[in-house]
């Protein structure tokens, strides 16, 4: 097994609206290890997101190609695509994105439901995570119900429930005051100690200190790495 | 994986629950007023059907009027003579005939000491035969029949009171009946008979207040000068007559009718040249009461089906709502792994479980609401009166293929509003989805 994560070989990404064309992503090539933390840094509009979504598995590319976790993901149907989102990718987003009518543990467990998990294990392995990130007995409660920092966790705990090969946070910070925000940020970096492979997209230069590389991005290139 | 799909809409329809209970409200009065309709109408045809019912599904009426694909019988003139009622019993497969004198009456009286109690008019009074009363399906219930040529007569049950409940007449009453031609009969009532459910018989001839024997008190025949002897034949405007099976009821319908039109009759000798003879059946009228019954009930149904197709519609506005309003949430699941199958579902089986939801509810609401219907409807003929009340009324009468149609249909259009909005959540592009505000 390669010891990269992402291999990403000129990748090209193109939106059409009618006749113009916006080139997203021109001709990226960029190589994750297992275990990095790499923040993916630049202004908005400068292809950052539409990387992740890529990388992702929510979006195709126009063309290059991808590789994740071994597996070619360029050319993937829409199932495939799902299967893959479900089994090798965790998401972290800023809105938190839970979902209102579930409480903290149904919300945890939700990946596993698609993949056809049965119920047992499902509330074994939700359990088990709302007790690592610290919401055990927030298990019953609905998103509403939780802080911003607490619904955070929870979907930070979902983004683990499959155990992905990696963990794409977008902007996880941005809805949360700075010192939530902070916290959320070391559990990051505790998972990432773990073994955990995460990929952070932001525009905020302060969460720059959490990552171990980093990658600025401009107009759809990869303009430096550090 | 489809269970816990089908938990989570459950989930997602409890959160909603207002919009839920309303849009299932749509399907609960689409489903429930197709019910309540059909069986209304179906209540008030077994009814209508019963007040037609008079004759045994054997008998047949014979007269004059307009032929054709839909004759109708007219009792204005007459042309039958007693040679043709026996004429016709002797056909084969007739089991009984009985001829129809419609006696016109002014009004009917009883003595009681020095005082007098008089009837309005509009009393009914045919001469006839025993016979009548085997076509008529009707019985005696006290009393025995009227010997012909005798001041004798057979009343009917609601007769009994026509002077009042507590003036009931009672076999060996006599009363005094004046026709319109000023002449009074003495009348011994020798027979009172078992209550009639149906109140008409065939066009505007009612069911009978007093039948008597045709001497002395049916009057109406041809004369004609024999020699110097001037001859008198009795003359009927109908004759009713009863099959012996009802495999028979067409020959003999077709018997009777060549019988009449061959010139070997008395009634096609005397009968007015611009009418045609009927032969009319009881199945005839069944058929034909049914047709107009067919009409109305489509008609009405149709106006149920309407409201279940909007209660449909609602089902489809409010998921498409719903499908909108959790655009991002579509995103979300879509992004930790859902795939658009499992997105499909989640949306169909909430419109699933409102139609099924709805189309049961519907059906208990629609089975409480006919009772309701039909009660209604018996109270406002209960105002009605006269003959139509002695019928005992509307009973319920549910249509039970039109539960099933209800429910499938509401079941059917659940799902199929579902579909549109189901799609449009499963096709969504999970990057705009996510993005959706």
């Amino acid at each position: 097994m390669s010891e990269y994560v992402i291999e990403i070989e000129s990748l090209t990404k193109i939106y059409k609206s009618g006749k113009t064309e916006f080139k997203a992503l021109n001709n990226v090539t960029l190589r994750i290890r297992k275990g990095d933390f790499v923040a993916i840094m630049g202004p908005s509009g400068s292809g950052k997101s539409t990387l992740m979504n890529i990388i992702g598995c929510l979006d195709r590319p126009t063309s290059g190609r991808i590789m994740l976790d071994g597996e070619n993901i360029s050319t993937l149907s829409d199932n495939e695509l799902a299967e893959i989102r479900g089994k090798k990718v965790g998401f972290i987003f800023q809105k938190f994105n839970l979902i209102p009518t579930m409480n903290a543990l149904k919300n945890v467990d939700l990946p596993m439901v698609f993949i056809g998990a049965k119920r047992g294990d499902r509330d074994r392995r939700g359990s088990e995570l709302l007790e690592k990130v610290g919401l055990t007995n927030w298990a019953t409660h609905k998103p509403s119900e939780l802080s911003g920092g607490q619904q955070q966790r929870v979907a930070i705990a979902r983004a683990l429930c499959n155990n992905p090969a990696i963990i794409f946070a977008d902007e996880p910070t941005g809805n949360l005051d700075t010192k939530t925000g902070e916290q959320i940020m070391e559990l990051l970096v505790t998972l990432n100690k773990e073994g955990k492979t995460i990929l952070l997209v932001t525009h905020a230069i302060a969460l720059k200190r959490f990552a171990n590389r980093v990658v600025n991005m401009l107009d759809g290139e990869v303009t430096e790495e550090t | 994986m489809m269970r816990d799909t089908f938990l989570m809409s459950l989930d997602a329809m409890r959160s909603y629950k207002v919009r839920t209970f309303l849009t299932l409200i749509g399907v609960i009065i689409g489903v429930g007023s197709v019910i309540m309709v059909t069986t209304a109408g179906n209540s008030v045809g077994t009814f209508v059907q019963v007040q037609w019912n008079v004759f045994d599904p054997t008998g047949m009426a014979i007269g004059t009027g307009t032929g054709g694909a839909t004759p109708t019988l007219s009792i204005r003139s007459v042309s039958f003579t007693p040679t043709d009622v026996e004429k016709i019993s002797a056909l084969p497969n007739v089991k009984v005939v009985a001829p129809l004198g419609i006696v016109p009456l002014k009004k009917v009286s009883i003595r009681n000491g020095f005082l007098q109690w008089e009837s309005r008019p509009g009393n009914v009074m045919y001469a006839s035969t025993a016979a009548l009363l085997k076509i008529f399906n009707s019985e005696l219930e006290s009393g025995t029949m009227f010997e012909d040529g005798k001041n004798e007569i057979v009343i009917s049950k609601s007769f009994s009171e026509v002077f009042g409940k507590d003036k009931t007449l009672k076999v060996g009453d006599t009363i005094r009946i004046q026709r319109v031609d000023a002449i009074t009969l003495e009348a011994k009532i020798v027979g009172i008979l078992k209550q009639s459910k149906s109140s008409y018989m065939i066009g505007s001839i009612a069911t009978p207040d007093i039948i008597c024997p045709t001497k002395p008190y049916y009057s109406t025949y041809f004369g004609s000068n024999v020699g110097t002897i001037f001859k008198r034949v009795t003359a009927y405007s109908v004759l009713l007559a009863e099959a012996d099976d009802i495999k028979n009821v067409q020959v003999v319908q077709d018997e009777i009718y060549n019988y009449l039109i061959n010139g070997s009759s008395d009634a096609g000798q005397y009968k007015d040249k611009n009418t045609d003879f009927v032969v009319i059946t009881q199945q005839y009228i069944v058929n034909r009461i049914d047709q107009v019954m067919s009409v109305i009930r489509m008609y009405i149904t149709a106006i149920a089906l309407i409201s279940l197709i909007i209660g449909g519609i609602g089902i489809a506005n409010i998921m498409f709502a719903t499908v909108t309003e959790r655009t991002r949430e579509i995103g979300t699941m879509m992004a930790i792994g859902a795939k658009r199958r499992d997105i499909l579902q989640l949306f169909l089986y909430q419109s699933m479980i409102i139609g099924l939801l709805g189309g049961v509810l519907g059906i208990t609401t629609g089975i409480i609401g006919s009772a309701f219907v039909v009660n209604l409807l018996n109270q406002s003929i209960q105002t009605l009166g006269g003959a139509i009340s002695q019928a005992g009324g509307i009973g319920l009468s549910y249509s039970v293929e039109w539960f099933i149609i209800a429910a499938v249909v509401g079941i059917v259009t659940g799902i199929a509003a579902g579909v549109l909005p189901a799609r449009k959540a499963a096709k969504m592009d999970p990057v705009v989805a996510l993005r959706y505000e």
